[in-house]
């Protein structure tokens, strides 16, 4: 159905194989080796639609997952497919795809129009086309005003939205940002942010990659957690958190009296373990973190405590890698 | 924060605790993400920093240039030092071995005890010469071809990864680090071009059982033939190190290298051939150290249109050039990675 | 985009990212200062050797007697030629043409310096030559004295094989073309000599190799390092045609570049080239084969260096002693244009092609090398210019006739390019990128 050709014919399709039943990404058991290093072991995962996170440790694996995927590298076993396609012998779907590389080299001779409507000819755009378009998306992430400046001069941020720009130019159906927010100062992060979030908006599926949490958080709910080259989560961050209730969790409390409120508490079967640091301070260990969090209100409101703050230290994206990996390291 | 106080004896498995072990190997740029305990903490403080004068005792100057000329030659032979490229290394190896070849042929001339095989290959006045300034293969193939592939990224490569600035934040002048890395380039050819040399003549005194008084007989062309050699290796030095200096390259400082003594030479013997004129001669660094070698060792000139001096002053003048291009840009050489 | 998947959209396609990348290419060379500098100094290198070749077009030739029948032997006020001419006794100074009736007056000595030039135009199969001054063609001698090389004709000059072929024997007859005019062969001989040895040695091997050496060995090595590559490798185009768009880059700026150094070679080199005529023509075919030369030197280096670059992070290792080696295949090109060994070689090949030009062109460079060595027999030494013309002039080393050469030489300079594309782009696509 898809016809496999080789790199050297097919980049000659304009239009590449529609495939509408295959996902956008697709990967079967793959896993990549460097010598006795598994920087990616055993990854199965399809992919379509949305805004995904992908999450991991510098040297989990996020760069090999997107070098795979943009026929950087070949598999050392399964299979890669983007648009059900094996990107390491046809460069075609590539025409859907927009890349960020995390590298932070760039053509600095070049004017950022000049940069991201070079790229966009390759797509087989006129000149004219190509130079239409590079303004239209230097416009969409803020950089219209010195779309005509050489690259050498930009900021960190300004380089990172050139990066951008020059893969949104083909107007894909897929963009990949690896690390777009590393090393970009608070302003930069936020507008970087938008793009993605609009891009998202847009219905464009979208991978970002991060070892920062907080900016996932900021960007969507949709996640893949990498860690040592092994697929650990994937979904929904909260659905994820729902499945994690099993697992123990911290509970804070901070009040006058922490002694007495934790009699109180001591007595719920949810309950395994306390805690003071202080004296105002209670913290709670629980096997069964959402029941606990629906009664413990009402066991405060009812035994009249005074507690001015409810708090779930455990609940960030930090620790629910620590339990997730807990196991498998 | 005092110690929290345990309630139960199983230990609470906290996601801190958790977090200790299942990312102990943290590699620390994550921590400007807040932790689980962070997130508690209420106030900050600022420690007062104070510095203290080390008092130690800094090593003299030429310890410190030692230690800098070890690393670069121990590279050669094993890891852990300057990382010369394996590829380099092994022409080094090749160059070393080809250049053995004279050595190889005196001793085949002793065991076989072939006169003739002796004549041409032995030592006398013309093979000594030729060790060094041999045109082919040894100043086609071999010399300048190690001098290229040494200068290729002996300062470039430094300011490209960035080391040229861990030298420079080290009680280390400029003027001294760049002495070393001149050293170091003309101590590694002199392995391959006067080792060999020595080795040379070990060979015929070992094979023909030569006495003191052929020794000394011979060893004011042996002497001729080493300054020869050595100014052979300054110039070519002189000339790449300040062609690496300009560059941010590994390919430019090496290909500059080998276009300079091989197209000025091309150029002379085009003009030599046509016009019958040598002048051009004067431009090429080969050439001048072979006429100057000719000169000193006292073999048959193939120079003959103007004397051995001229090629002596045009030697001064492109090492003096090359040495100031390599000071100016070395005293204002930026030390950020680029 | 069209997504029209006709054949004609197709090749627009893949024409649009062919002209992008080479476009890309072509301002990055553009940009960089060390292009600008390996430009200069290839010109500067040009430069030099065409000043020389001015110097040498301009300075006088000392006109020498090659015979020495200026010479007034027996001091009677004529000299030996004329005394030749008109039969009486060179040693005798009471013999003299003053004594015939009706008397001879003397000639100035300087008439007998280079009074009998070659004859090139008198040229026959088997036979050529003329007894411009009569001192052969003299009365005074017997039909045998005439005939002294024993073909028949009387004072000639007989070529043994005259065109191409494997070497000429002259055997002339004593007294013909014995004096020819020294300036005029040296500036001919050097003249000619120059051209192939700036067109060998300065266009197709210096130009030819350091070009690509300095431009096309990190078209793809040096992106592949910094990173940026991986920007070019993410859009829908195959590795093999970023090496090739790549390459075009580099040619779009390396031919141009090689071809005004050309030009301007044959503009100077028309101006002040020994000629009848305000300018030189006969030139333009072996400048073409030059030209067509230089180019091919630059495809093939440029793709095998490239490649080599691909191959390996230090390619450069493998192109420097290639490079060298090449040195070693020119100069074995002079002294023995076919040895076998130079089929391994790109500089041989390109080498072939420039002396099929020359051999086309000027037919007659055998002969004229090896009139100009006749007279090293002679007691006297070569005419000037012929040992230079001798050392840069080869015959073309296949074989085969000259055009046969060129057409061959073409061919196997076109494979070998694109082998190394072909190389280059498998290698290339099968290379992991960080």
């Amino acid at each position: 159905m898809i016809p496999d050709l080789s790199q050297q014919g097919a980049s000659n399709q304009v239009t590449p194989p529609a495939n509408p039943q295959a996902p956008v990404v697709y990967f079967q058991g793959v896993s990549k080796t460097y010598g006795r290093i598994h920087a990616l072991s055993n990854i199965t995962l399809g992919l379509s639609g949305g805004v995904t996170g992908i999450l991991g440790m510098n040297g989990a694996g996020k760069s090999t997952l997107f070098k795979l995927l943009m026929g950087k590298l070949r598999p050392s076993s399964g299979e890669v497919k983007l648009f059900g396609v094996n990107p390491w012998k046809n460069p075609a779907p590539y025409a859907r795809v927009g890349f960020v590389p995390e590298h932070e080299k760039m053509h600095d001779w070049m004017t950022a129009l000049d940069f991201v409507s070079t790229f966009a000819r390759l797509h087989g755009m006129t000149r004219d086309e190509a130079t239409a378009e590079a303004t239209r998306v230097l416009e969409f992430v803020g950089l219209g005003e010195v779309a005509n400046k050489e690259i050498g001069r930009f900021s960190k941020g300004m380089r990172q939205r050139t990066k951008i720009a020059h893969a949104l130019v083909n107007d894909p159906d897929l963009i990949i940002l690896d690390e777009p927010l590393q090393g970009c100062d608070p302003l930069a992060r936020t507008t970087i942010m938008n793009v993605i979030r609009e891009l998202g908006k847009m219905g464009r599926t979208v991978l970002v990659s991060s070892h920062i949490l907080s900016e996932i958080e900021r960007i969507t709910e949709q996640i893949i957690i990498l860690h040592h080259g092994k697929l650990v989560a994937l979904g929904n961050l909260h659905a994820i958190r729902e499945r994690l209730d099993q697992i123990p969790h911290t509970i804070r409390l901070v009040g006058t009296d922490a002694r007495a409120l934790a009699k109180d508490i001591l007595g719920h079967p949810a309950v395994y373990g306390l805690s003071f640091p202080n004296d105002h301070e209670l913290l709670i260990q629980t096997y069964h973190f959402g029941e606990l969090h629906a009664e413990l209100p009402g066991l405060i409101v009812n035994n009249g405590h005074d507690v001015s703050e409810i708090d779930n230290p455990d609940d960030d994206l930090e620790s629910l890698l620590n339990y997730l990996t807990g196991g498998s390291s | 924060m005092s110690d929290p106080e345990e309630l139960t004896p199983d230990a609470p498995v906290t996601g801190q605790g958790r977090m200790d072990v299942a990312w102990g190997a943290n590699t620390g740029d994550e921590s400007d993400v807040s932790t689980s305990a962070a997130s508690t903490a209420k106030s900050g403080e600022i420690f007062e920093q104070e510095y203290t004068q080390w008092n130690g005792i800094l090593n003299p100057r030429w310890m410190r240039n030692w230690s800098i000329l070890r690393h670069h030659l121990l590279g050669i032979f094993k890891k852990g030092h300057r990382p010369w490229s394996m590829p380099t290394r092994i022409f080094i190896l090749i160059a070393f071995l080809a250049s053995l070849g004279d050595a190889a042929m005196t001793l085949l001339a002793s065991l076989i005890g072939s006169a003739e095989v002796h004549s041409w290959f032995g030592v006398n006045r013309d093979n000594l010469y030729g060790h060094v300034l041999g045109f082919f293969p040894r100043n086609v193939l071999w010399y300048p071809i190690v001098a290229a592939l040494l200068v290729g990224g002996v300062i470039s490569e430094d300011r490209h990864h960035g080391t040229s600035a861990l030298y420079f934040s080290r009680p280390v002048s400029r003027f001294d680090y760049i002495g070393m890395k001149y050293l170091s380039v003309v101590l590694i050819q002199s392995f391959v071009v006067l080792l060999t040399y020595f080795i040379y003549f070990l060979a015929e005194i070992l094979a023909f059982g030569r006495g003191w008084s052929w020794m000394i007989d011979v060893f004011p062309m042996f002497l001729a033939g080493l300054i020869a050699g050595t100014i052979l290796i300054v110039t070519y030095t002189s000339l790449g190190l300040s062609l690496s200096s300009v560059s941010r390259g590994r390919f430019f400082p090496g290909i500059g290298l080998l276009a300079i003594v091989f197209g000025t030479k091309t150029l002379a013997s085009i003009v030599k051939n046509l016009f019958e004129r040598e002048i051009l001669y004067l431009l090429s660094p080969y050439d001048c150290v072979a006429h100057v070698g000719q000169a000193i060792i006292g073999t048959q000139p193939t120079y003959d249109q103007y004397p051995w001096t001229y090629s002596l002053v045009s030697l001064l003048a492109m090492n003096a050039a090359a040495l100031y291009i390599l000071a100016t840009r070395v005293s204002s050489m930026e030390v950020t990675r680029e | 985009m069209s997504s029209d998947s006709s054949s004609r959209s197709l090749w627009k396609g893949v024409d649009r990212k062919a002209m992008a990348v080479a476009e890309f290419t072509l301002k990055q060379q553009r940009k960089r200062l060390s292009t600008w500098v390996v430009f200069g100094v290839g010109f500067a290198a040009m430069a030099i050797l065409t000043m020389f070749y001015i110097d040498g077009m301009v300075r006088d030739y000392d006109a020498i007697d090659n015979d020495g029948d200026s010479i007034d032997t027996d001091g009677d006020g004529y000299p030996n030629g004329q005394e030749v001419v008109y039969g009486t006794d060179i040693y005798n100074e009471n013999s003299h043409p003053g004594l015939l009736t009706p008397p001879v007056e003397p000639d100035d000595p300087s008439v007998w310096v280079n009074e009998d030039d070659i004859d090139w135009d008198a040229l026959v199969a088997g036979s050529h030559g003329y007894d411009d001054d009569g001192d052969c063609r003299t009365d005074a001698r017997t039909a045998s004295q005439k005939d002294s090389n024993n073909n028949g004709i009387p004072c000639d000059v007989r070529m043994v094989n005259a065109l191409y072929g494997d070497g000429i024997a002259i055997e002339g007859d004593t007294n013909v073309d014995e004096d020819p005019d020294d300036a005029a062969y040296a500036r001919e001989a050097i003249h000619r000599a120059s051209v192939l040895a700036l067109g060998k040695f300065g266009f197709v091997f210096l130009i030819g190799i350091f070009v690509p050496l300095f431009m096309a060995t990190g078209l793809i090595r040096n992106e592949m390092t910094s990173g940026t590559m991986h920007f070019m490798l993410a859009k829908p185009i195959a590795r093999t045609e970023v090496f090739l768009y790549r390459m075009l880059g580099f040619l779009a700026l390396a031919w141009p570049y090689v071809t005004i150094l050309i030009l301007l070679e044959v503009i100077v080199f028309g101006l002040a080239g020994p000629s009848e005529g305000f300018f030189r023509l006969q030139d333009l075919g072996v400048w073409l084969s030059i030209w067509l030369a230089a180019l091919l030197a630059i495809l093939v280096y440029g793709m095998l260096f490239c490649m080599l670059g691909v191959m390996w992070k230090h390619g450069i290792i493998l192109a420097l002693p290639f490079a060298a080696w090449e040195l070693g295949m020119i100069l074995t090109t002079l002294g023995a244009p076919d040895a076998s060994i130079l089929r391994f070689s790109v500089i041989g090949w390109a080498m072939n092609i420039v002396d099929a030009g020359a051999a086309l062109t000027w037919t007659d460079t055998p002969l004229m090398i090896e009139i100009g060595m006749w007279f090293d027999s002679g007691g006297s030494e070569s005419l000037e210019g012929a040992e230079a013309l001798q050392i840069f002039a080869s015959t073309p080393g296949l074989g085969l006739g000259a055009l046969a050469t060129i057409v061959v030489s073409v061919v196997v300079l076109l494979f070998q390019a694109a082998s190394c594309w072909f190389l280059g782009g498998v290698l290339f696509k099968s290379k992991e990128i960080e």
